[in-house]
């Protein structure tokens, strides 16, 4: 798996460069530095209204002249009476858009980032070429085995073709393998000997069934919001604390609530795509959001929303996200994987009692620079005479500290 | 050997031969239901079904049914749509708020989890254990939950509407608003509002369990209508007549401030006299108890009080305590009497005495009791006569707690409108026209003034679960005014200049209140003469758990076990030992190990009550009886309906008359043992040897070894655990000063989810407390006395059972150990308990099978087993079967299933939040943030918990003391848990 999406990352990578050479990437970079951090909180790459206009097409619709005085100072530009500013500013319900001061060069890049603004097909061709590498290797052991059949059939034929030109008896296909069959029977070193492996074989078989009963690595229900961790998380870069926030002074993660969606998705009312915008619409039929008026509608009877849970701990272990974070401080991918690569989040540990042990044998704690541990670090270094000592040194394998 | 002997199955067997052939040819005695299986012969018979088929099908499903079990089902998490700013799921947030139900008051924080309340636990004043309870009577499915009227559900709007209609029609006759105490100025201030509005208004407050009489004489003495300020901590000699001051006496917690009197260390106790008939926990807790009877109560203070001013001979039982407070510079004279002349004489003591301003300020006084039975009697007169045409109770049930409660219904007849406001339809709400269901005090907004310029402030702490309105609500809206009573106590409080969020965020704040105060005024002052009554006579009580039996429907008080006669589930009759043999009563070990006890039927002029258990009770004043107040409910809910008896009627009767009754009654009685049977499980000493020799009381045996004789703990042959790295958490419990409260061991209950398993079950001795309070009397008989008298060791051991008639009391307080050589551990077959490096003895719950090795090797008995599933159990009807009684359990400890073995963990969930909560800070922790949740409840600080590797925590120095000692030390099991031993300080006394 992991292999894949490596391979993933570097077709995109290769894709991702070759598209930028294919501009001109110098203003492009500089155009779209200046587009983010200063347009987007109004407005979008499309013809929708966030606050402010969508600014699809906006370099044909104005002159770059009126575009600049209406960027530098909108207000003193409506004074003056310009009618299309005018008509701007009546549309959006007399709302200011703020001054802006930029060079001559940064307007420069600025509109040729509008006017050429980035397409959208990278994403795509980045999930149709890893679903092309996860097919291929889905099919490769059926694929062996058909090679292997066929190789046996043309040599079989091969065989016979030889014994009919030397004149001796020919079997057909079926029969060979009869006989073939009747041999390694007849003899007992080789029943004992496919008994012996059958054995082990049906045997591992059935011990990984049974060890594998309540465990759900890979379990990937559907949700009602198809929300993609990977846009998030992994394009976007929103840092894992900003939704999950009670992992750090928590035992719970914390499933965000609705309002946390709707610090961005107030303004972010589309998709990257039609399936992408229907989602966000869920937020909105959950919350009572009307995007059109941008205002929370009245009365409205909210509808919480029903994620599954993929991450069980049975009731009888305790578990605090607040210990591993932030006392341990371990990255959350060392439990949850490649969450920032997942379009949908499926249970990349075990989470079983074993695999818990494993990694508190193995992991070390931090004490540096914690005062709680002081002491006890003096103390345990006077005792085993080394410096670093793992969970399990400290008492991490206790029942009770799980169990209580 | 022949085969011929024959087996008899029993006596039937060989005297009745046809009966013997019958159960010989029936080996199983029990009706089995064939015939209904079989019925269907024919059906049966023609079905190609064969036995074996049948036995295939049924294990086939059986494995499906396994193998589909192994299926988990889909879990749902549903987060908040927009989450509080304050709540943090899995975090516990705290309010500070106020508990009043008209009885019982303190100030208190209430944790939260997700918004739903769990825990209560002390803020400004102590707890009790009725108020730890409290939390549980709020998610009580038998409140009431909706407005009513004439038994129909109404609306509030309705009914506002129709009561102010019902209101303002009064002309003639009267509107009578009928409630307990009331401390909360506000409230107050809108029944003054509500009472301008209509005319012939009229207030009446009534306590269920009166203090008239101590009111009234106040009154008298002092010009002011309360109870003063008590300090039990300042007085070096403390005589209490009847008074119950560490148990329910006023609804106060003197309990800190008497042991804070009480501390060895200093050099200095004070000296406790209690002269009474009940054995009470304040008499427990005496180094002098003198035994009375009610009708001498009068006498001996009316002599001392001559005895002190020098006109009388002093009596000879008193002479101690005369002789004492003679000596004393600061003292303290308190009386239970329902008389006002004798409360008077008392006063005139403490007067004489100088105790006024020194031990006993009148000029700080305590408004908790406020009633008037007088008031009450007159009312009842009233309704009678028809003058009443509209009665608003709050709170109160005179149907129940009335002593006549008969006039009281049949008053309530003539009554054209009844409205009661109360938490249940209890006996009196379901007689009421309309009924409006309160709010619970977490539920509320208020403000509440316990004592002079103390005020605390009620907020709720979760959004009401019913259609409930709270009290003032109902004033608001009834005298015509908005109704936000929220608004309205801000405003009140903002416009009298206090800091409103402040005073809210902490729960009190002070504000000077102006107060008459007057100098001692004498009085004239009855004589009682020493009388002699050879009747009977009476005196009742009221429990630690129950009280007065307004939370009657609370099965964590029922199954509290009295700290005295260590019984639950019940109230009796208290009878002396040489009492009950007069009247042919008596207490008997039955063969399963449970308590028996004889009935008596009781008559007191009027008044019948029939087949009463009896339960004999050492240090019970010889002629007395004693009942406990707050039984017998009928309308209380699921839970406290008829359980025991009710003794309200007998309120106002001294003398009764009692006859053997027929049949036995059968106890849940949890310790049948009332001695430590010559062994040293408390080890005591008195304060004169203890300041001569610290470790005096302290003996530790020493045994022979080859290093010579040595102490049990420098003995072993165990590999030793490591306890000087990290953490090595201990428990102190100092038994000089745990007075028995059982608080700890509700507060226990509440945060460790522990169930409760009814009368039946406690009767076998499966009680599932985590800890307990352990009762010892003191016998007659002693091992020195039997060798002197050369008595031999069986009728030693036989006399050393019977607890002496006037005994000694000491309480213990007994949880797991955390034995650091423990027994349990070695014969775990599953390793299901084991040790931490931090000295815990833990337990895993989903290791255990139960096989109960460990609680047969257990030294100390405090293993408990799950014989049952007791949660989702409609078998145990409490509170862990129904969705609302579950609200109350600790989210983050696990329910225990049926079949394993469960202990004290010394409270590891917080040992655990404790210590997560210093790594993530990157701080040591403080010792005064290490607690348990006895430890934290415990009012008199007996219970002191930490970490003994920390050389500056109270712990450590505890551990270190002279007083210190293991229990049952030559096991050298090693405890966690220490005691400190009882000082007593009786020469003289």
């Amino acid at each position: 798996m992991r292999k894949e999406l490596y391979l993933g990352r570097k077709i995109y990578l290769v894709l991702i460069f070759s598209f930028l050479f294919s501009n001109s990437i110098f203003a492009q970079i500089d155009g779209e530095e200046l587009y983010k951090t200063n347009c987007t909180a109004c407005h979008v790459m499309t013809d929708k209204r966030l606050v402010g206009p969508g600014l699809k097409g906006v370099t044909d619709k104005y002159s770059k002249d009126w575009l600049k005085k209406w960027i530098i100072n909108s207000q003193e530009f409506i004074a003056s009476g310009d009618e299309k500013a005018i008509a701007i500013y009546e549309e959006y319900n007399k709302q200011i858009m703020p001054a802006f001061y930029f060079t001559d060069e940064e307007f420069d890049a600025l509109f040729a980032y509008l006017e050429n603004p980035p397409v959208e097909e990278i994403a795509e061709a980045v999930v149709a070429s890893t679903e092309q590498v996860s097919t291929s290797n889905k099919y490769l052991p059926i694929i062996i085995l058909i090679l292997i059949l066929t190789i046996s059939y043309i040599l079989l034929i091969l065989k016979n073709k030889l014994k009919s030109s030397l004149g001796e008896a020919t079997e057909s296909i079926p029969q060979t393998f009869y006989n073939q069959y009747k041999i390694f029977i007849s003899n007992k070193t080789n029943l004992v000997f496919t008994g012996i492996i059958a054995f082990v074989v049906i045997s591992n078989f059935a011990y990984s069934t049974m060890m594998g009963i309540g465990v759900y690595t890979q379990y990937q229900p559907e949700q009602p919001i198809a929300f993609s961790h990977e846009l998030h998380s992994g394009i976007n870069g929103v840092d894992c604390n900003y939704c999950h926030s009670s992992a750090r002074h928590s035992k719970h993660s914390g499933i965000p609530s609705a309002n946390v969606c709707m610090n961005c998705h107030t303004y972010i009312n589309e998709g990257t795509d039609e399936k992408g915008t229907k989602e966000i619409a869920k937020i909105y039929e959950a919350v009572g959001f009307d995007p059109d008026s941008r205002t929370y509608i009245e009365g409205y009877t909210q509808k919480p929303i029903e994620w599954v849970r993929i991450h069980n701990l049975p009731d009888h272990a305790y578990f605090n996200h607040s210990q591993h974070v932030v006392a341990g401080q371990i990255e959350c991918q060392e439990c949850h994987g490649p969450i920032q690569e997942m379009e949908e989040v499926y249970q990349y540990s075990e989470l079983t009692m074993g695999w818990c042990i494993e990694c508190h044998r193995e992991s070390e704690v931090k004490m540096e620079g914690n005062e709680y541990y002081a002491k006890l670090h003096e103390e345990l270094k006077a005792k085993h005479g080394k410096e670093v000592f793992t969970v399990e040194e400290i008492g991490g394998l206790e029942c009770a500290k799980c169990h209580y | 050997m022949s085969n011929k002997k024959t087996y008899w199955k029993g006596v039937a067997q060989l005297e009745n031969k046809e009966f013997a052939n019958e159960i010989a040819s029936n080996e199983f005695s029990e009706h089995l239901p064939v015939n209904d299986f079989l019925k269907e012969k024919k059906t049966l018979e023609e079905s190609s079904t064969s036995r074996r088929d049948f036995l295939k099908f049924m294990g086939f499903t059986t494995a499906a049914a396994t193998l589909a079990a192994c299926e988990t089902p889909v879990v749902k998490s549903v987060p908040y749509l927009i989450k509080p700013d304050e709540i943090i799921p899995g975090v516990p947030n705290f309010y500070a708020t106020t508990i009043y139900d008209g009885r019982d008051y303190a100030s208190v924080l209430v944790k939260t989890r997700e918004g739903r309340p769990i825990k209560i636990e002390a803020n400004q004043s102590s707890t009790s254990a009725r108020c730890q309870a409290t939390i549980l009577s709020f998610y009580d499915s038998n409140r009431a939950k909706e407005p009513m009227f004439g038994g129909k559900s109404i609306s509030w709007s309705k009914l506002d509407k129709q009561i102010k209609q019902k209101l303002s029609e009064v002309k003639d006759k009267k509107i009578v608003l009928l409630t307990t105490s009331v401390i909360s100025e506000t409230t107050l201030d809108l029944i003054k509002k509500l009472s301008s509005k209509y005319s012939n208004f009229e207030h009446i407050m009534y306590d269920s369990v009166a203090y008239d009489a101590l009111l009234d004489a106040n009154l008298q003495s002092f010009g002011l209508r309360v109870a003063p300020k008590y300090h039990f901590d300042k007085s070096d000699v403390i005589v209490s007549f009847g008074a119950d001051f560490l148990g329910n006496w006023l609804s106060q917690d003197y309990s800190k401030d008497y042991v804070n009197g009480r501390n060895p260390k200093n050099g200095k106790m004070s000296r406790h006299f209690q002269i009474e008939t009940n054995m009470s926990l304040s008499g427990a807790n005496a180094d002098k108890r003198i035994q009375i009877k009610p009708s001498e109560q009068a006498y001996l203070i009316s002599n001392l009080y001559r005895a002190l001013i020098g006109t009388e001979q002093i009596d000879e039982r008193l002479k101690g305590v005369y002789q004492n407070l003679k000596k004393s510079k600061s003292s303290i004279v308190v009386t239970d009497s329902s008389k006002k002349d004798v409360q008077l004489i008392v006063n005139a003591i403490n007067h004489r005495l100088g105790n006024y301003k020194k031990t006993i300020s009148i000029d700080n006084p305590c408004f908790l009791k406020k009633g008037k039975t007088d008031d009450l009697k007159l009312l009842v007169n009233e309704m009678n006569s028809g003058n009443v045409q509209v009665l608003i109770t709050n709170g109160v049930n005179p149907v129940y707690n009335y002593e006549n409660s008969k006039k009281f219904v049949s008053g309530l007849n003539q009554v054209e409108t009844f409205i009661s406001c109360s938490l249940y339809n209890d006996e009196t709400s379901s007689l009421a026209d309309y009924l409006c269901p309160l709010h619970h005090n977490l539920e509320s907004w208020g403000d509440a003034n316990p004592s002079l310029n103390t005020y605390t402030l009620m907020q709720p702490t979760i959004a009401p679960l019913f259609d409930t309105r709270q009290f003032e609500t109902n004033l608001l809206s009834w005298s015509g005014e908005n109704n936000d009573f929220h608004k309205y106590l801000k405003n009140y409080w903002i416009n009298k200049g206090i800091d409103w969020n402040k005073a809210l965020h902490d729960g009190y704040f002070k504000f000077n209140q102006s107060i008459r105060t007057a100098n001692y005024r004498k009085s004239n002052l009855r004589n009682f003469e020493k009388v002699e009554v050879n009747r009977l006579e009476l005196c009742l009580y009221e429990k630690i758990g129950l009280g007065d039996g307004s939370l009657a429907n609370n099965p964590w008080l029922h199954e509290l076990p009295d700290p005295i006669t260590r019984t639950t589930w019940d109230n009796y009759v208290a009878i002396s030992a040489s009492t009950a043999r007069e009247y042919g009563l008596m207490n008997k070990t039955v063969a399963n190990g449970a308590l028996n006890g004889s009935l008596v039927n009781l008559k007191a002029d009027g008044v019948e009550l029939k087949n009463l258990p009896v339960i004999i009770q050492p240090g019970q004043a010889k002629g007395t009886i004693g009942i406990a107040l707050g039984y017998g409910r009928k309308k209380s809910g699921k839970v406290g309906d008829n359980v025991g008896f009710n003794a309200f009627p007998l309120i106002s009767k001294k003398y009764v008359d009692i006859e053997l009754a027929e049949g036995e009654h059968e106890f849940a009685c949890i310790q049948l043992h009332h001695t430590m049977m010559g062994r040293d499980m408390v080890k005591e000493t008195n304060l004169d040897k203890y300041i001569k020799n610290p470790t005096s009381g302290n003996y530790r045996e020493k045994y022979y070894t080859y290093k010579g004789k040595l102490p049990s703990d420098q003995v072993s042959l165990y590999e030793e655990h490591d306890l000087e790295t990290g953490h090595f958490w201990n428990l102190s419990i100092d038994l000089t000063s745990c007075t028995g409260c059982a608080e700890c061991v509700i507060a226990c209950q509440a945060e460790n989810n522990i169930p409760v398993v009814g009368k039946e079950e406690m009767r076998k001795s499966r009680d599932m407390h985590w800890m307990r309070i352990d009762r010892y009397y003191s016998s007659e008989m002693t091992k020195q006395s039997a060798k002197k008298q050369d008595i031999s060791s069986i009728k030693m051991y036989a006399q050393m059972e019977e607890p002496s008639e006037d005994p000694e009391v000491v309480f213990q307080p007994v949880m797991c150990q955390h034995c650091n050589h423990a027994p349990c551990e070695n014969v775990c077959p599953v390793a299901a308990t084991t040790h931490s490096n931090e000295g815990l003895n833990q337990m895993t719950y989903n290791r255990c099978i139960g096989t109960r090795y460990c609680a047969n090797n257990c030294p100390y008995k405090v293993r408990r087993f799950n014989w049952f599933l007791y949660s989702e159990n409609d078998q145990f009807d409490y509170h862990m079967n129904d969705d609302l009684g579950k609200m109350v359990l600790n989210p983050d400890v696990v329910v225990r299933s049926r079949g394993v073995i469960e202990k004290c963990s010394m409270c590891i969930q917080k040992i655990q939040a404790l210590k997560l909560e210093a790594k993530k800070k990157g701080e040591t922790i403080k010792d005064e943030d290490a607690q348990t949740v006895c430890s934290s409840a415990c009012s008199t600080n007996s219970i002191v918990f930490g970490d003994v590797t920390n050389k500056e925590s109270e712990v450590y120095k505890l551990r270190n003391d002279d007083r210190a000692y293991d229990l049952l030390d030559h096991l050298n099991v090693r405890p966690s848990v220490f005691y400190q031993t009882k000082v007593r300080n009786k020469q003289n006394a």
